[in-house]
């Protein structure tokens, strides 16, 4: 009986170990990725603060009422931008991006343009309508990509298929926590001053705010879609070290248990046996 | 020389972050020059040259496309959709490009919908090609 338990904790050690070290390969290449990552989305962070500034005081000194991608409409069907990774194992970094999405939607209809395989097989999963099934790495999205993207946002925003564009990413904020953020990309929010600012009303638009705001509005906007798949990614990354490194130890717990109960199983055996042979020689 | 701020953003990079007497960009109207203590003032660009003269003097050219110039109380922000140092121009590849493009635009009528798409793309090739030689 002894024996049998014996081999089958030494059985149990070994497949834990080769587990282990998947999930150490894993951590490790994460942790390397993740400088690169970084540094991506580090690089990425001026355009999207200084270009949300300009596009903000352009909208500001626009006296038109009646600006396509500012003037909000009733919605009848919203379009989301789902920022997700390429694959699992990354603790709750996928499903809780389809999480936010789902709270957000309450019911409204919506169509999705999908980045990231996860995204896609969720999405069509669900037979909600998708804009485009491209792009399923987020890993090294060149900036064309979210130029082409954004065209085909903005074409559909204009033509009607969708009256409000949200983006669904994650925002890296240590490598500890990352937290998923939803932000509205079209219409554009008017801003109340932030007292400051007065100095804008005074800027020269040429030809003119309205036309201005017409033509870099969907090159800001694939600046932002930019900048939002390099944080997305590098919280990808940092998820899926931090859930490797977690699965890791735990391994590493559950082969030092094994080994006690090995140990243990062992010494009993031992004992069981020289307690049989004591017994037969005192007969 | 009066200098001022100027700051050049693509989606990828900061391309410079210093001081600058003059920048020379092309707008969507024609070239725009914008010198220290120029008037607040914002308009889109095209594609065509942009000409910087940093703090020391010296003059440097690049290819850039696209975005905006945005000039607020002597700090002026160019943020564009690329923007390439003469240095930093692959040749090839705008050769290339403009090949490509060439072909796509024969092929097209002036009606097609991706017609501006490949007219843009053949300008930015041409450009690129022009700033680097």
């Amino acid at each position: 009986m002894a024996g049998s338990s014996m081999k089958a904790i030494k059985l149990r050690i070994k497949s834990v170990e080769s587990t282990m070290q998947i999930t150490k390969a894993m951590q490790l290449v994460a942790t390397s990725k993740l400088r690169r990552a970084k540094e991506r989305m580090e690089k990425s962070k001026p355009y999207a603060s200084i270009s949300r500034e300009a596009m903000m005081a352009a909208v500001r000194s626009c006296d038109e009422p009646d600006i396509p991608f500012v003037t909000a409409r009733p919605v009848k069907n919203r379009c989301y931008v789902v920022i997700a990774g390429e694959r699992g194992l990354a603790g709750g970094y996928n499903a809780n991006v389809f999480k936010a999405v789902d709270a957000h939607a309450e019911g409204t209809p919506y169509c999705v343009l999908p980045l990231g395989r996860k995204a896609i097989e969720k999405y069509n999963h669900l037979g909600v309508r998708l804009l485009n099934e491209e792009y399923s790495h987020v890993e090294g999205l060149p900036v064309s990509a979210c130029y082409k993207l954004t065209q085909q946002l903005t074409a559909g925003y204009l033509a009607g298929e969708y009256d409000e564009i949200y983006l669904v990413y994650t925002n890296f904020q240590s490598m500890m926590s990352q937290e998923v953020k939803i932000e509205q990309l079209l219409p554009i929010e008017r801003q109340e001053e932030s007292g400051i600012d007065h100095r804008n009303a005074s800027t020269v638009y040429e030809p003119d705010a309205a036309e201005t705001l017409k033509s870099v509005v969907p090159d800001f906007l694939a600046g932002r879609l930019y900048s939002a798949a390099c944080d997305s990614f590098a919280s990808e990354v940092s998820a899926r070290r931090n859930a490797m490194d977690s699965a890791t130890k735990n391994a590493g717990e559950m082969i030092s248990d094994l080994r006690l109960k090995f140990n243990r199983a062992r010494q009993g055996a031992i004992t069981q046996e020289i307690t049989e042979i004591v017994a037969g020689a005192e007969k | 020389m009066a200098t001022f701020h100027l700051q050049i953003v693509t989606p990828d990079r900061m391309a410079y972050d210093g001081q600058a007497e003059s920048i020379i960009v092309r707008a969507i109207n024609g070239d725009v020059c914008i010198l220290p203590h120029h008037i607040d003032y914002a308009t889109p660009l095209g594609i065509g040259e942009a000409r910087v003269t940093d703090g020391e003097g010296n003059t440097r050219i690049a290819a850039c496309n696209g975005g905006l110039l945005s000039v607020s109380n002597n700090e002026v922000r160019v943020i564009a959709v690329t923007f390439e140092w003469q240095d930093d121009i692959d040749l090839e590849r705008a050769k290339e490009a403009e090949e490509y493009a060439k072909k796509q635009l024969e092929s097209m009528s002036r009606e097609d919908r991706d017609f501006t798409i490949a007219e843009a793309k053949l300008k930015r090739a041409i450009t690129r090609i022009r700033v680097k030689s």
